[in-house]
């Protein structure tokens, strides 16, 4: 149960309209500073590049030119786009899927049974998350191409479904938010592990199952690197290393390139925006699972 | 609970402390006699074997061609006209903008020993690297094209020096696409009604940019402000900042008189604010001054894509001049600005089509002639010039100017593996920024390129 | 930015006091981390070893004891990189750390929970759009001819975008785009982890007479108190690894951004450009100590992997 506590409404004393002022011009100023640049970015394809450089820089163009943006952005390389989109959604779900299928029973593991080398499995996973991510790459290469995978989606999705970070988070929910009686009396009761894995502990972890989810959906989604190094066509891209690709096709950054592409700073703007349309759908739904998460276990006795 | 545990951690902390001393020993012992840590692959490696022993070959087999956005439409017309060959088209972001994409996926192929493309549209900093094992043992990847690929003929129509960046040890290994040679843009309108002629030699360049300052405040003779303006005026100029007198020797001297010379005429330009530090592909430049440029001193891609594109100058109103001498001069040198190259693989098992493919893509009329930029191959660039949509725009006839500067790029400033753009961006262009003179800001820039050098593997000397 | 993952998030609470529980031993924990385990050798423990066996190798495979590290360090490039991403660590750590448990503290105590849900989601939206996107933003925003903000950078005394890029500036500016990506979802999280606190500790105080700034600073922040650590590790490992916004940003400014401003990518100009992989696992390394350092200084200072040892 949220405690949500009424706005303090007592005396209002000099420090607390202080503290509100300070309060309200902190939000409004993060408000703006975050958004601000969004206003700009959606904004962006109903005017011309000309527009864009010349007029207000938050100033509406027309419809009319939303749709010119965006018959050139689908006719880039032949709807190159839509391809790149797809491959997005590819990699993200299929190791989401994987993401889930290790993760979880690994951090409940860690968390609720006892095995040797429980405490280095955790430190080397501390570890490989803070090496450096350049040297990195030509390993993960070698292995990828000794079992025949690039060229395959699998050479993108099983690096994407090593998640240390999901791991940690299933790792500490089950730690600490684990009513330890239900499952001491479980074990007397001659359930087996995997019983009380399926039938007690996964019930209780769907916010944390949540979260991992989304915040694996969104990095994978997000990844430019692997993808970029790893993927030998460019119709196996995803859309961030589509985007790059559009980048480089952008007069403003490249003006030799752009030669008859019709890819300028508007069309640019609304290819990220379709970008990231599905981060925000999915974060727009799972808002209140992000939040809960930590709290379900908290309060449940 | 909580004591056992710190004396856990504190004889853990004290084992800890045995093995690192032992390990410092341990190392210290061995420090004695170990390796050089230097790569092997440095700009003097050669190009393993001096034959070239291309891999066996397969008539008819599938040739992998990496290019371009803007090349695309290009390789599937060859496609489309040649539907007997078989093509995988690729694309990719072409090494624009300092991408290291060709370089990095090639090294990673070359350690698994499979996945090269046959064919590749890339820049010449490339080729230096392409020309070269990429580690101990390995094939280059670009095929030395002289090598009974590439008729001799055909070599020789290109623009004089346009080949000079894909030379090394000898052999040529990539063709030229495009050239950018520097030339001098005026807006002829704007000079007609002031009564302006265009230059012939730097000191009237000089002398016409104090008094547009003066008579026409706000307007611009040129800018020293881009990524590559260097290219436009100190090539120009013959200053010796990349010259390569050996393949693994760099000569940089930025004393010498052809840099100071250059630099002590742009410094009293940009006092008397005729030539501006901000650069004429920043963001706001356009809108600020877009239609204050009276000249400009770059590459032949500034018609169509500076004034027409970028500035959007009306047409009939831009005009070409042949690049400016020095006193003593009767051929002027210029300097260039860009310019892609095809290479292909070594490792191709179907040479006949991917040579046919760069060959037609280079030199066949058919292509060059609505290519977006001024082809390399001669024959070639008569064709694009006499194509009306590459000279429509202009107040005057560009083929002379264009021509000229072709055949005068200097071939003194060499291709490094590294980027000359880097140094200037990253120190002369804050310092102008900064208020520094160029004259001042030379010993600094000349640091910076020699830096760069050693860390690539060169030898530096200034003489 | 770490090549896997780029969101890192992470998530504590505080120690629950309670009976502990009698864990079985046996085999069953082996068969549920396998996945996992198996992963981590292939994506985590191999490309790690290969690349400490490539810090201490050359291209022919010859042992060279700490010669690469030395070659690597004596580069004219290579302490400018560690200097500025010091400097950045500490502005990043520092406004991050103040900033995120602040808006969290302000979020959860001081609004409606249907104002706190909108604020929480439109600070989100910017952590949804990673790379190419930033630049493009940043690009014009700060740039003075085309920024909405032209009047503050001009107020700054900045006239033009290459004047907001003086090499004074810059550990600000990715300061700035970090953050901007980065805070929204780790003030989710700081959200989420106050919510944790139960509800009679707060009300206790209350009664008590404490104010709000009283209670938050008290009370609230020292009980997430795991949780600021977890976050604080991460970013520094983060930030150590800052390379996508300079990167970007060295493209966005056509390249008055050095393209080894940050040490990662000094090691991916070794590994990629140069051709060295060796100069570049030896960069990596010492990237890695660095973060390792502080990752167990703070570990170690609080307790964090003793969690279920209380």
């Amino acid at each position: 149960m949220t405690w949500n506590p009424a706005p303090m409404r007592l005396r209002t004393t000099p420090s607390r309209t202080a503290s509100a002022v300070i309060i309200g011009l902190l939000l409004a100023v993060l408000l703006v500073f975050f958004v601000l640049p969004v206003i700009w970015l959606l904004l962006a394809p109903s005017k011309t590049a000309g527009q864009i450089v010349h007029d207000n820089p938050l100033s509406f163009g027309s419809f009319g030119r939303i749709g010119d943006a965006w018959r050139h952005l689908f006719s880039f390389e032949n709807g190159a786009v839509l391809t790149w989109l797809r491959n997005s959604a590819v990699y993200a779900l299929g190791s989401l899927v994987l993401t889930l299928l290790t993760s979880v029973p690994a951090g409940y593991a860690l968390a609720l049974t006892r095995f040797r080398g429980r405490k280095v499995l955790l430190a080397i996973t501390l570890v490989t998350m803070i090496m450096p991510s350049a040297t990195l790459v030509l390993p993960v290469f070698l292995e990828l191409n000794k079992f025949q995978l690039i060229g395959t989606a699998w050479s993108v999705i099983l690096p994407f479904s090593f998640y240390p970070f999901g791991v940690y988070l299933v790792y500490i929910y089950f730690a600490t938010s684990m009513p330890r009686d239900l499952l001491a009396a479980a074990r007397i009761d001659g359930c087996s592990e995997w019983q009380l894995f399926i039938r007690i502990a996964l019930p209780l972890a769907k916010p944390v199952i949540g979260l991992v989810a989304f915040f694996s959906f969104v990095g994978n989604w997000n990844n430019f690197f692997l993808p970029y190094l790893v993927l030998p066509n460019s119709d196996e891209f995803p859309i961030q290393v589509g985007l790059n690709q559009l980048l480089s096709s952008t007069p403003s950054f490249n003006p030799v390139a752009g030669a008859g592409l019709d890819i300028t700073i508007p069309e640019l703007a609304l290819a990220i925006i379709i970008a990231i349309l599905p981060v925000l759908v999915l974060f727009l739904f799972s808002q209140r699972a992000l939040v809960s998460g930590m709290l379900a276990g908290a309060t449940k006795e | 609970m909580t004591s056992s545990r710190f004396a856990r951690t504190g004889r853990h902390a004290a084992s800890v402390r045995v093995l690192a001393a032992a390990c410092t020993l341990a190392s210290a012992t061995v420090l004695a006699g170990c390796a050089s840590a230097d790569p092997s692959t440095g700009p003097a490696a050669k190009g393993g074997t001096s034959a070239f022993k291309p891999v066996a070959q397969k008539a008819g087999a599938q040739i992998t061609v990496w290019a371009d956005s803007t090349r695309l439409p290009s390789v599937q017309a060859y496609q489309k006209s040649h539907p007997d060959v078989k093509m995988k088209i690729v694309t990719y972001d072409g090494g624009a903008d300092g991408s290291t994409y060709l370089q990095t996926k090639v090294q990673l192929f070359d350690r698994t020993g499979e996945g090269w493309p046959d064919v590749v549209f890339g820049t010449p900093t490339d080729v230096t690297w392409a020309s070269a094992p990429t580690k101990p043992g390995a094939t280059p990847f670009a095929a030395p094209l002289d090598d009974k690929l590439v008729p001799k003929n055909t070599l020789d129509g290109f623009a004089k020096g346009s080949l000079t960046p894909c030379q090394f040890n000898g052999h040529t290994y990539c063709l030229r696409n495009d050239i950018a040679q520097v030339v001098l843009w005026y807006n002829k309108s704007l000079m007609d009604k002031w009564g302006y002629r265009p230059p012939t030699t730097w000191a009237e360049y000089e002398a016409l940019g104090q008094k547009v300052a003066k008579d026409h405040p706000g307007y611009l003779v040129g800018s020293v402000g881009d990524t590559n303006s260097h290219e436009s005026y100190f090539w120009s100029s013959q200053c010796p900042a990349f010259n390569l007198t050996k393949a693994d020797t760099l000569r940089v001297n930025l004393q010498d008189p052809k840099c100071t010379r250059m630099a002590t005429l742009l410094d009293k330009l940009i006092s008397a604010k005729a030539v501006t530090t901000q650069g004429f592909f920043s963001q706001g430049f356009a809108k600020n001054s877009g239609s204050k440029v009276l000249m400009a001193y770059g590459p032949s891609w500034y018609g169509q894509y500076v004034f027409k594109a970028a500035f959007h100058t009306p047409a009939k109103q831009i005009a070409a001049a042949p690049p400016l001498t020095w006193p003593g001069e009767t051929t002027a040198s210029t300097g260039n600005v860009g310019g892609g190259v095809w290479m292909v693989s070594s490792h191709s098992a179907n040479l006949k089509a991917s040579t046919d493919l760069v060959t037609w893509l280079t030199t066949s009329n058919e292509n060059q002639a609505s290519a977006p930029t001024y082809p390399a191959y001669a024959p070639a660039a008569k064709a694009w010039l006499a194509n009306p949509a590459n000279s429509n725009y202009f107040a005057d006839d560009v083929s002379g100017p264009f021509q000229q500067a072709a055949d005068e790029v200097w071939t003194g400033w060499s291709n490094t593996k590294f980027s000359d753009a880097t140094s200037w961006s990253s120190v002369v262009l804050p310092a102008l920024t900064g208020g520094k003179s160029l004259v001042s800001t030379l010993p600094a820039w000349q640091k910076a390129i020699s830096d760069q050098a050693k860390a690539n593997g060169y030898k530096v000397t200034d003489r | 930015m770490t090549l896997l993952d780029s969101q890192p998030v992470a998530v504590a609470a505080p120690p629950r006091h309670g009976v502990l529980p009698r864990r079985r031993g046996g085999t069953a924990g082996y068969f549920f981390v396998a996945g996992y385990t198996l992963l981590l050798l292939v994506f985590g423990v191999f490309p790690t070893g290969y690349a400490f066996y490539l810090a201490f190798t050359n291209d022919h495979g010859q042992f060279t004891g700490i010669n690469q590290f030395t070659r690597v360090a004596q580069d004219y490039r290579f302490l400018p990189a560690f200097g500025h991403i010091l400097v950045y660590l500490l502005l990043w750590l520092v406004v991050l750390v103040v900033l995120t448990v602040l808006t969290a503290v302000v979020l959860r105590s001081r609004l409606r929970t249907s104002v706190s849900a909108l604020l929480r989601f439109l600070y989100y939206i910017p952590g949804a759009l990673a790379g190419v996107a930033s630049v493009l933003v940043w690009l014009f925003m700060l740039d003075p001819d085309v920024s909405p903000v032209s009047w503050l950078l001009r107020g700054l005394g900045m006239d033009s975008f290459a004047a907001v890029l003086s090499p004074g500036n810059l550990p600000v500016i990715f300061m700035l785009i970090a953050f901007w990506t980065g805070a929204g979802g780790w003030m989710v999280v700081m959200y989420g982890a106050l919510n944790n606190i139960p509800d009679e500790v707060i009300e206790a105080a209350r009664i008590d007479g404490a104010g709000p700034w009283r209670t938050a600073w008290s009370i609230q922040i020292p009980m997430i108190r795991q949780w600021i650590t977890y976050m604080t590790i991460l970013a520094f490992a983060a930030g150590t690894q800052l390379f996508v916004e300079p990167q970007l940003l060295q493209t966005a400014s056509l390249g008055r951004v050095s393209p080894t401003w940050s040490p990662n990518q000094l090691a991916y100009v070794y590994a990629f450009q140069q051709g060295d992989f060796n100069g570049a696992a030896a960069i990596s390394v010492f990237l890695l100590v660095l973060g390792l350092l502080c990752a167990g200084l703070l570990v170690w200072r609080s307790n964090m992997f003793t969690l279920d040892e209380k």
